[in-house]
């Protein structure tokens, strides 16, 4: 009974830590453009996620070594090194992007300007990071994310022509009133909604300071298959509630409280509340993980000791760096930069730096000095090698794309 | 260790060094050979340093990365780390030594934010979580 709490437990926190900013601006800024018609790259991008955190579980509960640690082991110290300063500064942006959203969430239910709230929530955030147990931390925020299953409430009472729907997840073509260009590059951005980085390197680290073996590996994949795709559906009720409301106006979605409105159409005020509390809780859980990420990817790469399982003065120089972190994220803020522009810099970058994360896990999941009998099976390999071909599609595409759109516009 | 040869590029070098405990120590930044009485050459120790590592990535990218690390350094001339062979217990999926942390030198920059950054906040002797 106990184990199969821990399961359940497991699940709904992965499913409530799915979403972040970049999947809530992404899939309502494309449901408002293409209906529903993109929703099949947000299928493609949770299979990617759920086959290379698995991978990435894997590595970590068997040989004890988080994502990073391979990257430069795998990749040398050079490649590492510029590898190091470009899932850093795409880390960092997420980062900016998660604390604005928290920002945001609290305008929302507060009226007053986001600026106002950034400094103090950045402050709340850091204090979590010093303060709170690693597991607490990781279920508080992902169970109260579960507050975004009112998405999928709202889609249903929204009653939408769910023929219609079904057709545009069937034409997997832009509509008339957009082009190639704008489909792939939203493409793009959905693509790295679901397979960010920062996933990745915060997943492993965390099965390494929960101190996996290879005893948790089912239920470490039990979470990652079912709750990642159950995350996905919320992504997906996410678009579908933005296609139901903004596509037949051809409004375009560019604020949080856009994203917010059908849910309110549809259930009222009691509804706003429960999407607030979800876009605070999914955007706080991710910056608590984003700026981990920061510290973990520069401390594993020069081997420092990292995490909170020890005293923080045991690992100054990972505790600064993630305070130095969330400074700078702060400070972007500060400048004014819209938070939802910096969601999509950061959607764009993060594609542009996919292969640099996902190669070396590839590389090592095969690797028998590491896993020893669980390396992958060549039905995995065959999986992981098309996928890195669709992420290396993705990330040569992301900046032209952004250049030739303008950001999509 | 499935292979008999130790190859110093693909076991060795950028391998996570873990204490007798699993503490991480550092990166295998470097290595440094002796030679045997009949001229042999063998790995004498292995070398901890973000200056050491900048030297051996060389090019600007590792000029500037040691730069940085002799600014970082309270006394502006680093010496690596330098842990003998002998004491490397194991060579796994980590380099794990056979003794404690707290025996080896701590890094000075670690020192320095211990002392004067993150050691003065509130909390930063708290048991670890």
């Amino acid at each position: 009974m106990k184990r199969f709490l821990a399961v359940t437990l497991g699940i709904l926190t992965a499913i409530g830590g799915f979403v972040d900013i970049g999947d809530l601006v992404a899939n309502s800024e494309t449901g408002a453009r293409f209906g529903m018609r993109l929703a099949w790259v947000v299928v493609v991008g949770v299979i990617g996620i759920c086959l290379y955190a698995e991978m990435s579980g894997r590595v970590a509960a068997v040989s004890g070594r988080p994502v990073f640690d391979l990257v430069r082991e795998r990749l040398g110290a050079r490649v590492a090194l510029a590898n190091l300063a470009g899932s850093y500064l795409v880390t960092l942006l997420t980062l900016s992007a998660e604390i604005g959203g928290v920002a945001l969430a609290i305008e929302l239910a507060t009226s007053v300007h986001y600026l106002l709230w950034v400094p103090i929530a950045a402050f709340v955030l850091w204090v979590v990071l010093w303060k709170v147990k690693f597991e607490p931390m990781e279920r508080v925020f992902g169970l109260a994310g579960l507050a975004l299953v009112v998405f999928v409430v709202a889609l249903i009472a929204l009653d939408p022509p769910w023929a219609q729907l079904g057709q545009q997840v069937t034409s997997p073509v832009p509509p008339a009133t957009e082009d190639w260009g704008t489909y792939g590059f939203f493409a793009v951005a959905l693509f790295a909604a679901a397979m960010t980085p920062y996933e990745v390197f915060f997943f492993s680290s965390g099965g390494v300071e929960e101190k996996w073996t290879s005893r948790d590996l089912a239920i470490s994949r039990v979470n990652v298959f079912v709750g990642f795709p159950l995350g996905g559906v919320l992504s997906l009720a996410v678009m579908g509630c933005a296609a139901v409301v903004y596509e037949p106006l051809q409004a375009q979605v560019d604020t949080l409280g856009q994203t917010a409105l059908p849910v309110a159409m549809a259930l009222g005020k009691l509804g706003l509340v429960v999407v607030i509390l979800g876009f605070f809780a999914a955007t706080f859980g991710a910056a608590l993980e984003t700026g981990l990420s920061a510290g973990y990817t520069v401390a594993q790469y020069f081997g420092w000791q990292w995490g909170k399982l020890v005293r923080p003065r045991q690992a100054a120089r990972f505790h600064t760096v993630v305070l130095i972190s969330v400074l700078l994220g702060v400070a972007l803020l500060l400048t004014t930069a819209d938070p939802i522009a910096i969601t999509e810099y950061s959607l764009v970058f993060s594609a542009v730096a996919l292969p640099l994360t996902y190669l070396p896990i590839l590389i090592v999941a095969n690797d028998r000095d590491y896993l020893g009998d669980e390396v992958n099976s060549p039905l995995t390999n065959v999986l992981g090698v098309t996928y890195l071909v669709i992420i290396l599609v993705a990330a040569i595409a992301a900046v032209p794309l952004m250049i030739l759109t303008g950001m999509g516009s | 260790m499935t292979n008999e040869v130790l190859r110093v590029d693909f076991d060795l070098l950028d391998r996570q060094i873990v204490d007798l405990d699993g503490h991480p120590v550092g990166k295998v930044d470097d290595v440094e050979f002796g030679t045997t009485a009949d001229g042999r050459p063998f790995v004498a120790a292995i070398l901890v340093g973000h200056h050491a590592l900048g030297e051996r990535i060389g090019g600007r990218l590792g000029r500037w990365m040691a730069a940085v690390a002799r600014r970082l350094h309270t006394t502006g001339d680093p010496q690596p780390l330098r842990i003998p062979f002998e004491r490397v217990a194991e060579i796994g999926s980590a380099i794990r030594l056979d003794v404690r942390h707290e025996l080896l030198n701590t890094p000075a920059l670690e020192l320095w934010l211990r002392d004067n950054v993150i050691g003065r906040i509130p909390g930063a002797s708290d048991a670890g979580q």
